[in-house]
């Protein structure tokens, strides 16, 4: 086997050191610690995204516990406003239907009095007029004159 | 027919020598030389312009190191990130030479399938190991031999255990890869013979040499994914090793 010939040792072993010294001294020295380095940039810069996505995550719980706080006591203040705003009105409508009913009271007891005024007055006016058509019916049917007084004891005998 | 063991012979293609010794540049040094330059070409679009949001070739050269460094931040941790460049440099190495050497034809020597290449890249991870040890542990260092909680009767006998399998550690790398490129590379010219002498059968031409085609083409399959595993069993034992010399066990 030529692996094992001596003769071939120290041209191999002196051409390895050459070449590997190369390979690693000029080749792999001046290149790879550059990609290395953005290795670790890259596993920095997610790291450190990763906790600034954290902190904006907490913010973010803060900021809506106290949203829901706000709400909660912005609907409460609400509901109480309303609720006070309805008894206040419904108070006022009482008040005003308690008025409009007053008025509505007397004036329809003034409608009752006019009514009665106007009825007594017209019933005054329907006896007189009986009495003037009652004395004329006589004068045309016997050719007597009847006086008024006599008429009206007639017609409130007959009544 | 062709020899099955003839891939692997080293070819002079420049001699050289200095001081005496010869340093001649060889197909091995020339395959060696290509896997160097696909790396470096891969390596040079990959990062030209390096971008939050990669590119195509900074996405594959992203994906390979990140493989690396996840390899070495689970058997090492955080501190064996340092070492990524070295241990990314030996894995694609070994990658490019493995996967070159399948291509047919082309591809017709495989550097890592010599011994002599595949101990050279084991004795750099060894010596990788040596020094961060020793630097970071001084002569604590060899407290790796004492693992904890072991008798004291028995001690003397593990840590000579432990010092023989810690020195063991380059021959095994280097024989592993060794093995298992050549032995992967002379089956497929083995049943590459068969497929030429099966199919020159005179009474039956061609025919014959169907079967051994297509098994060679399972093997070649086969292959590729050993190049691959081997490249990332290499780099995964370098990394385990790395362990012990930065956190003692």
């Amino acid at each position: 086997m030529p692996q094992f010939d001596p003769a071939n040792f120290l041209p191999q072993l002196a051409w390895l050191a050459v070449i590997f010294a190369v390979l690693y001294f000029a080749i792999v020295r001046p290149t790879l610690p550059k990609v290395g380095r953005v290795i670790d940039e890259r596993e920095q810069r997610v790291s450190s995204d990763l906790d600034a996505a954290e902190v904006a995550k907490t913010e973010a719980d803060a900021i809506r516990t106290r949203y829901d706080a706000g709400m909660a006591t912005a609907r409460e203040a609400a509901q109480a406003e309303v609720a006070a705003a309805r008894a206040k009105a419904s108070q006022a409508i009482e008040t005003r239907m308690k008025a409009l009913a007053a008025t509505l009271d007397a004036r329809s007891d003034e409608a009752a009095v006019r009514i009665a005024a106007a009825r007594s007055a017209a019933e005054a006016k329907l006896a007189a007029t009986t009495a003037d058509l009652t004395g004329e019916a006589v004068a045309r049917l016997t050719g007597l004159t009847v006086s008024p007084a006599e008429i009206d004891a007639a017609l409130a005998s007959a009544r | 027919m062709a020899n099955p063991m003839e891939q692997f012979q080293i070819e002079k293609m420049v001699p050289l020598a200095v001081a005496g010794k010869d340093v001649s540049f060889t197909n091995s040094s020339l395959w060696m030389l290509v896997a160097m330059l696909i790396v470096a070409a891969f390596l040079y679009i990959g990062t030209s312009r390096p971008q939050l949001v990669p590119g195509r070739a900074q996405a594959a050269v992203e994906y390979l190191y990140s493989f690396i460094r996840d390899m070495l931040r689970e058997n090492v941790g955080k501190e064996g990130l340092r070492y990524a460049p070295l241990i990314f440099t030996v894995f694609i190495f070994v990658l490019a030479c493995n996967l070159l050497g399948l291509i047919p034809f082309v591809g017709a020597f495989t550097p890592t399938s010599h011994i002599a290449v595949t101990f050279g890249l084991a004795m750099i991870v060894f010596v990788l190991v040596l020094i961060v040890g020793f630097a970071k542990h001084g002569l604590h260092f060899f407290t790796l031999f004492l693992p904890e909680g072991t008798p004291v009767f028995v001690l003397p006998l593990v840590a000579a255990i432990e010092f023989l399998s810690f020195l063991s550690r380059p021959f095994t790398l280097a024989i592993r890869l060794f093995a298992n490129m050549t032995a992967g590379h002379v089956l497929l010219k083995v049943f590459g013979g068969f497929i030429v002498g099966l199919g020159s059968f005179e009474a039956l031409p061609y025919v014959l040499g169907i079967i051994p085609l297509s098994v060679n083409v399972a093997l070649t399959a086969l292959e590729l994914l050993i190049a691959v595993v081997q490249a990332y069993v290499f780099a995964l034992l370098a990394s385990i090793y790395l362990n012990d010399a930065v956190n003692l066990h």
